[in-house]
């Protein structure tokens, strides 16, 4: 194999210069053939040659010091074949150019002029992830506190779906939000949806009028459920605590994105649940709920998602309520946008946005018209892996 | 995980990579075998002492990758851990408690805006996160905590599990109820507005473990607003005998919490019942040359 390399034509360059990361050089393909070779004083570079651009990009196998000795191994760099001949002067002989490159990155992934290599694209639907907002209220005699801050968090969220698959499996455990005043909270134990496309139509309608044509009609059915969910509000007339055993509802999708991370669907079924308040004690009800979801990751890269629930839910109470009978009524909107802003160890931080509104009757004390609120917060995600490629 | 990644995953548990240990195997003058070396990261304990009886299941492991070495992610977990004191109604539980640490050689922050840049950092990052702690002793009321997180920075920068000083921003809500008649009476909060400080040693035959667990700034309480506090716990650890090469060992611990201005030691013995051998001990005896 030295003999090998001792034939190879002589890699006669020196250390890359540092540059500045806005003017990083070509990054190698990754689903290209890397070699490996070294040059007159034993040191092993890669190279990888592209025969449509007659251009051959070289990098040391290795990630530089700052001051550009090699300091250790590539990491998620490819293995690159080094029983393959490579002829430096036989491929300037046929025209091929020599250029300064970087190692390749696997995808979701890039290196800087040092070769060193960290994640640029995030899949924030398989995570774990924590957060606090603010609104701009604040105690003036203490900056440091606020009357309206929230803190979110889930505990683990997690997305299945196999490349070219036609479902989507959506599961997400112990998530939820608290806020202080006035304060309340919410949390689901586990939820768990599916997405599905179906490539047969549902009803085939054939026209007849001039050219016959075929328009398809397909209706992609899938499946929501919770269970496990509480919500608490503090009001003038004590507790309520809404205890949402389980919730099941058939979904219909408008539209999917290609691999179906981002929709938007309507979706509606039955859930039974029980409230308790200071004022009513505990009464169950069986609830008919329906809502319009919007989940939209913007960028190839994830960085930009965007969400939207407008939901109705209509509890009909075994016991009547004094205040509303046996039927409640409960409305809410809610807008959110979140976008990463860095990543520390590329786990990303991101910025939340949101806005929200409420009505309802079935908590004794919240008054029935409309409540709206808005968020503003940050958010530190875990595990969070680069979307799969597409 | 990258797409590559995750074919090279590599999930094993954690003392699997070591190899044998003659430190870690006593050999009696009959030739029999024990092991001197301990997993007290994997384990199935019961716990006796002062402030009554109980246990919980520990599991640790890390998560590793071939095209990335210098990256581990040490995940541990406690699950259903619980004491309840012998002669009195007192308990203290947790459903789930787990601690998620990203060891990499380059910590770094990504600035992703424009050609995304890498600025290093001296630490490991991770997260602290427990779920449905219940606590309540006679003539009070029960307190339920309902979530716990915390974002940790951890300076100590091992690759095992056997070294911790994690620092971060920390987020709770407990619930406080009367028991009877079941009602809510108080809401506390704290939402990333107190520090945790957490620091652990565990000696590398796992015979001696000690942590210090600190806790301090503001927490919002719906009745009383905004208040400072301050939580500390230590505990001990140190392995006395093993009967059939599973350990026995003395616990002490000490916990203060400014809310109630208590500071309550507790002093006890540990039982494990089913443990991970730890691989470094070798008890079968060595094959003979044939």
């Amino acid at each position: 194999m030295r003999g090998l390399y001792a034939a190879i034509a002589v890699i006669g360059m020196g250390v890359p210069a540092i540059g500045h990361a806005d003017e990083l050089p070509p990054a190698m393909d990754r689903d290209r053939v890397v070699h490996c070779a070294s040059d007159k004083e034993g040191t092993l570079w890669r190279l990888q040659c592209d025969p449509a651009t007659k251009i051959c990009l070289y990098a040391p196998d290795a990630e530089l010091a700052s001051d550009g000795a090699r300091a250790k191994p590539l990491e998620r760099a490819r293995t690159c074949e080094v029983d393959l001949p490579f002829d430096r002067g036989r491929l300037e002989a046929e025209g091929y150019t020599m250029l300064p490159g970087r190692p390749d990155a696997p995808w979701g992934w890039m290196r800087d002029e040092r070769g060193r290599v960290f994640q640029v694209n995030f899949d924030l639907k398989k995570r774990l992830y924590f957060g606090v907002g603010y609104t701009p209220k604040k105690i003036l005699e203490n900056p440091l506190q606020s009357t309206r801050t929230s803190i979110d968090f889930g505990l683990f969220s997690f997305e299945h779906h196999e490349r070219g698959g036609d479902t989507r499996h959506r599961i997400r455990l112990v998530e939820g939000e608290v806020h202080l005043e006035p304060f309340s909270a919410e949390l689901v134990v586990a939820h768990y949806d599916m997405s599905r496309r179906f490539t047969n139509p549902l009803l085939r309608i054939t026209t007849f009028v001039g050219t016959p044509q075929r328009h398809d009609l397909h209706l992609n059915v899938g499946m929501w459920s919770e269970i496990g969910g509480l919500e608490i509000h503090k009001t003038p007339l004590g507790h309520s605590q809404l205890w949402k055993h389980a919730a099941a509802q058939i979904t219909f999708d408008l539209w999917q994105s290609a691999d179906l991370s981002s929709f938007a669907r309507v979706r509606t079924g039955l859930a039974l649940e029980g409230q308790n308040t200071d004022v009513t004690g505990y009464r169950s009800a069986l609830t008919a709920g329906s809502a319009f979801e919007l989940d939209w990751v913007l960028d190839r890269e994830g960085f930009h998602n965007l969400r939207l629930e407008v939901a109705h839910d209509l509890p009909r109470y075994f016991v009547p309520l004094e205040y509303t009978g046996k039927l409640a009524q409960r409305f809410r909107a809610k807008l959110q946008y979140e976008a990463i802003i860095l990543a520390i160890n590329d786990q990303p931080l991101t910025l939340k946005l949101a806005a929200g509104g409420e009505k309802r009757d079935d908590v004794p004390g919240i008054p029935y018209q409309w409540a709206f609120v808005m968020d503003a917060g940050l958010r530190f995600s875990l595990w969070a892996p680069p979307r799969p490629r597409s | 995980m990258g797409a590559a990644a995750a074919a090279l995953l590599i999930a094993a548990l954690a003392p699997s990579v070591a190899s044998a240990d003659a430190r870690c195997t006593g050999v009696m003058a009959s030739g029999g075998r024990f092991a001197t070396c301990f997993d007290v990261g994997n384990r199935l304990s019961f716990t006796a002492g002062s402030d009554g009886f109980g246990g919980g299941i520990a599991v640790r492991h890390m998560i590793q990758f071939d095209d990335e070495p210098d990256l581990v992610w040490k995940l541990e977990h406690h699950i259903a851990e619980s004491t309840h004191a012998a002669f009195e109604d007192r308990f203290v539980g947790v459903v789930y408690q787990g601690r998620y640490l990203r060891h990499a050689r380059d910590g770094h922050i990504v600035l992703p805006l424009g050609t995304p840049k890498k600025v290093f950092l001296p630490f490991d990052i991770g997260a602290r996160t427990a779920f449905g702690a219940i606590r309540w002793r006679p003539g009070e009321g029960a307190r339920i905590g309902v979530v716990e997180m915390a974002a940790l920075v951890d300076v100590s920068r091992s690759r095992g599990f056997r070294r911790r000083f994690a620092i971060g921003p920390l987020a709770r809500w407990e619930i406080e109820i009367d028991r009877a008649p079941l009602a809510i009476t108080e809401h506390t909060v704290m939402p990333f507005s107190s520090v945790i400080a957490d620091l652990y040693v565990e000696r590398a035959n796992g015979r001696t473990t000690g942590e210090l667990r600190f806790e301090a700034g503001t927490v919002w309480r719906g009745t009383h607003g905004w208040k400072p506090e301050v939580r500390a716990e230590a505990s001990v650890e140190h392995t006395i005998l093993a009967i059939n090469d599973r350990p026995i060992a003395l616990v002490a611990g000490l916990r203060y919490e400014s809310a109630t201005d208590e500071a309550i030691a507790r002093v006890g013995a540990r039982i494990v019942l089913f443990d991970r051998r730890d691989p470094r001990a070798r008890l079968a005896p060595p094959a003979r040359p044939r």
